[in-house]
């Protein structure tokens, strides 16, 4: 018996080629293991996005309830401290190998051209990557995270001219509020996932059409 | 043979349709699945073994001792004890972030001198050296 599912989806897309396109396109010999931090980076992106999204659903994002959720997350909720945890640590990761990443593709030179695009995307990609640290650490509301944010507003607000209105801006105030928790909050799970993840695309759509770059 | 061979090193960017290398599926494919595996099994035995505390409840009424930030700000945080405090953010947030974007732009400028890229190569590999030891500074707490 055939398989109709393949088939349905050969003769309205044209999968076959598609698939058998991807599994085929070759990867040059000088490939090496330092080149697997990017896949590691998006690797722990992943494991980000479905322990993110679990933690949502039990995580509460004002002052008052803030702390008491990650108390029930991790005394009451089934494999929560192995959630949070994995979440805190692959984050860590995640940054790391980004800056790995990001010190391959330099001393490689495969920033040059034809592919600018793609190294200012990875930057932008990175900027994010240490937001997504800087405001996912205040969201627990305990010690660390609060005085981690007010030093960092602090510093922000020390910048000539602007300082004051970026400062206000994070705050949502003068100090640390349910506002910032807020914001915060809505940059950690709502305009980081979503911008990031075009980006990742456009990334890898890039490196799909240009290929690994030659070493130099 | 002698052909292929050519092809593919003057390509200069190969997409991946030539004939050099290996295929992506299964050889590579293979070692990708192996490293995920071998990562995923990493961040479980630190979850495991390491998991992360609760921590106090934030007051902000006690200033806890010798607060850090996390380690990926502490270059950061070291530089600005000693550089003037605007002058280290003017460069940190408002010149460092652009130049580091933008700099791919100017190669066909900066390879034109005949070591243009060993010296810019050189002075990041000395700031990446210089961030290093910052941030060890931060972490082991000198002033």
């Amino acid at each position: 018996m055939k398989l109709g599912v393949v088939d349905f989806l050969d003769e309205r897309f044209d999968a076959r080629r598609v698939a058998k396109e991807f599994a085929e396109h070759r990867v040059p010999d000088h490939v090496n293991w330092l080149y697997c931090f990017g896949g590691i980076t998006f690797l722990c992106f992943i494991i980000q996005a479905i322990t993110g999204v679990l933690l949502a659903f039990y995580y509460q994002p004002t002052t008052d309830a803030a702390y008491r959720s990650i108390l029930m997350i991790m005394d009451d909720m089934p494999f929560g401290v192995m959630l949070r945890s994995l979440h805190a640590w692959t984050a860590n990761l995640m940054i790391l190998m980004v800056t790995l990443h990001m010190l391959r593709v330099f001393f490689h030179g495969a920033y040059r051209p034809p592919r600018e695009l793609n190294w200012v995307t990875g930057v932008l990609l990175f900027f994010m990557t240490v937001t997504f640290g800087f405001s996912g650490y205040l969201l627990p509301m305990n010690q660390l995270s609060f005085w981690a944010t007010k030093v960092g507003s602090e510093i922000a607000g020390g910048l000539p001219l602007v300082g004051h209105y970026i400062q206000a801006f994070l705050l949502g105030g003068e100090k640390i509020s349910d506002a910032t928790l807020s914001r915060f909050y809505a940059i950690h799970v709502i305009i980081l996932p979503i911008t990031l993840t075009m980006l990742l695309v456009a990334h890898f759509l890039m490196v799909r059409k240009q290929g690994i770059a030659d070493p130099l | 043979m002698d052909n292929i061979k050519t092809s593919h090193s003057t390509a200069g960017q190969d997409h991946g349709h030539g004939e050099g290398g290996v295929p992506f599926f299964p050889d590579h494919f293979v070692k990708e699945m192996s490293v995920m595996a071998l990562i995923f099994g990493v961040v479980l035995f630190l979850a495991t073994l390491m998991p992360m505390p609760v921590g106090e409840p934030a007051d902000a009424l006690k200033t806890p001792p010798g607060i850090k930030p996390e380690w990926y700000f502490m270059t950061v945080y070291q530089m600005l004890k000693y550089v003037p405090k605007s002058a280290g953010l003017v460069f940190s947030f408002v010149i460092f972030p652009p130049v580091m974007m933008l700099f791919p732009f100017f190669y066909n400028w900066y390879t034109k001198y005949r070591y243009g890229r060993l010296i810019l190569h050189t002075i990041v590999a000395l700031g990446v050296l210089t961030a290093i030891f910052l941030a060890m500074l931060a972490y082991l707490g000198f002033e």
